[in-house]
């Protein structure tokens, strides 16, 4: 599969700070590509290097194959984004605002129409931007990024300030774009449930490093079930099963396996039953993508 | 061309040619006035030094503040709105921009000052003025007057576009008017230091007192000729540390 953007050590240093620091991000083409981390991660600066807006103290950036620096105008030609809050001129109208990305892009007056129509702003693009709702100036940058239905679509945090429908709405779009319009998707959010419902892969940035990268499902295998036991002599419990190399943790009152398969399960019941420890509770524990977000970024203030 | 068109598509709903056809009808009812008063007084001291010399010196005063609510109006939208990002994802240069805004705020200036022109001649036919319109004087005078807008223009445009609170280029467009109008006052070798102060400078058209009267003489041009390519290698470089200084800002 093409690797569309891809970054090499990327860095961005603000005095003596490190705001993204060695991060080497990899979005395949056709990849929904959820950039997830806490607020002030580096996930913005991150994508602002990608897009050219921010230079990066060191570190390289490859979109389609080609260096950011030599082929920007080329790679823009291709790129459509919205980073942070969205882009608008105030005091003309919605359609104006499309008019002024249309020149800008040399795109058909089709474009501008159907970009409308995707967003559900037609109805008000004769409206002064100035006047629109959060939620529906959101809705018109996004409507600038699609203009030209690029083959890259960088999308930082397009969710925000819009309504639960209209969350819904804009995640529908956004899951539908690379098989309609065979355009990847790299967006940004500091919400799991959000990325969690359209990413095909993920990125998690936190104090800005990656800490993680890959397929959504390679995240979901960190998943794993711990299977706690509670016996009714865990001293005796804990010398039989380590005879019989079933090693644990203890918490509380609680006896701690991990990854432990149900054959292995009744096993360790068997041990115990059979050698007079009472089993009072078997109880299966399993971490939600939330709790590996926490523990991988251990951020749970700033969610 | 296209990044001109599109600034001045940009400009829409914005009222800027209206906002400076009232803030010049206000200068030129202003100007009319004192020379229709002086005329009045002494009618045989009718003509058009008088009034190209009077409207130099309001266009000390008036110019700077106009130039710098339209060139802030063509900048501020920018800020406003956070359009920076939105122009240069979509692969716009920065210079360029910055080009096609002073090209921009340069036009609406320049039709400032062709308004003032049509003004004087239309001011002459009525009142009756004997000599012909004197072309070459008004000529010289829109010159001087257009490449004291256009450094002025460069100066306000760095300002507005480096600082995105606009009441720090309006206040230099206000300090500008003041220097502007009293720019005679002032010693010649501050007075060359000072851009605004060129409205008069460079006006074809000199006034001074003999015998208590004021007399006004046309001035030589070939003496004004280096002070024009001094100003224009000073508006120059202004125009150039705005434009990179611009360029290199984070967004």
């Amino acid at each position: 599969m093409n690797q569309i953007v891809s970054t090499h050590n990327l860095s961005k240093r603000y005095g003596d700070t490190y705001r993204v620091k060695s991060v080497n991000l990899s979005v395949n083409e056709g990849e929904i590509y959820g950039f997830l981390g806490p607020n002030g991660a580096g996930k913005s600066t991150t994508l602002k290097m990608i897009l050219g807006l921010t230079r990066p103290t060191y570190g390289k950036v490859t979109v389609f194959g080609k260096e950011l620096d030599e082929n920007r105008h080329f790679i823009l030609s291709q790129t459509g984004s919205l980073i942070e809050s969205p882009s608008y001129y105030g005091h003309l109208t919605g359609l104006e605002n499309m008019r002024v990305v249309q020149r800008l892009r040399n795109v058909p007056d089709k474009n501008v129409e159907e970009a409308l129509k995707i967003v559900r702003l037609e109805k008000h693009k004769d409206k002064k931007a100035g006047q629109y709702s959060l939620g529906m100036k959101q809705r018109l940058g996004i409507a600038m990024a699609l203009l030209s239905f690029p083959k890259l679509l960088v999308l930082d945090e397009p969710t925000n300030g819009l309504d639960p429908a209209g969350i819904g709405e804009i995640r529908e779009l956004i899951k539908s774009l690379p098989q309609r319009y065979e355009m990847t998707v790299l967006i940004s959010s500091h919400l799991l449930s959000e990325i969690e419902q359209m990413a095909t892969s993920v990125g998690i940035i936190n104090d800005g490093t990656m800490v993680f990268q890959g397929s959504m499902e390679d995240l979901q295998s960190k998943n794993r079930p711990t299977i706690l036991i509670k016996t009714q002599n865990n001293k005796l419990a804990q010398e039989l099963l380590y005879r019989k190399h079933f090693y644990h943790t203890q918490h509380e009152d609680f006896l701690v396996f991990e990854g432990l398969t149900d054959e292995q399960v009744a096993q360790v019941n068997r041990i115990l039953v059979s050698s007079d420890v009472d089993v009072l509770r078997i109880e299966e524990h399993r971490k939600n993508l939330e709790s590996i977000f926490l523990d991988m970024t251990g951020k749970e203030s700033s969610l | 061309m296209k990044a001109i068109s599109l600034e001045m598509y940009k400009l829409r709903h914005k009222h800027l040619f209206l906002m400076v056809t009232l803030f010049l009808s206000v200068e030129i009812a202003w100007v009319f006035m004192a020379v229709s008063m002086s005329i009045s007084r002494n009618p045989d001291n009718t003509g058009w030094e008088p009034l190209i010399a009077m409207l130099s010196s309001l266009n000390g005063l008036f110019l700077p503040v106009l130039t710098a609510i339209c060139v802030s109006r063509v900048c501020d939208m920018e800020h406003k709105g956070n359009t920076w990002k939105l122009l240069l994802t979509v692969s716009v240069r920065r210079s360029t921009l910055y080009a096609a805004k002073y090209i921009s705020a340069s036009v609406i200036m320049l039709t400032a000052c062709l308004l003032q022109m049509l003004a004087i001649i239309a001011f002459g036919a009525v009142n009756g003025f004997e000599q012909p319109v004197p072309l070459l004087l008004l000529l010289r005078f829109l010159i001087g007057t257009v490449l004291t807008n256009m450094i002025i223009t460069a100066l306000q445009q760095w300002v507005s576009m480096a600082v995105k609170n606009q009441a720090f280029a309006l206040c230099l467009g206000m300090v500008g008017g003041f220097i502007g109008m009293a720019a005679d006052l002032l010693p010649q070798g501050v007075r060359r230091i000072l851009v605004w102060s060129y409205y008069t400078g460079l006006s074809p058209v000199t006034q001074s007192y003999i015998n208590d009267k004021v007399q006004f003489f046309a001035r030589d041009m070939s003496s004004m000729l280096p002070v024009m390519a001094l100003l224009i290698a000073a508006g120059i470089c202004i125009y150039l540390a705005g434009s990179i200084h611009v360029s290199r800002q984070e967004v």
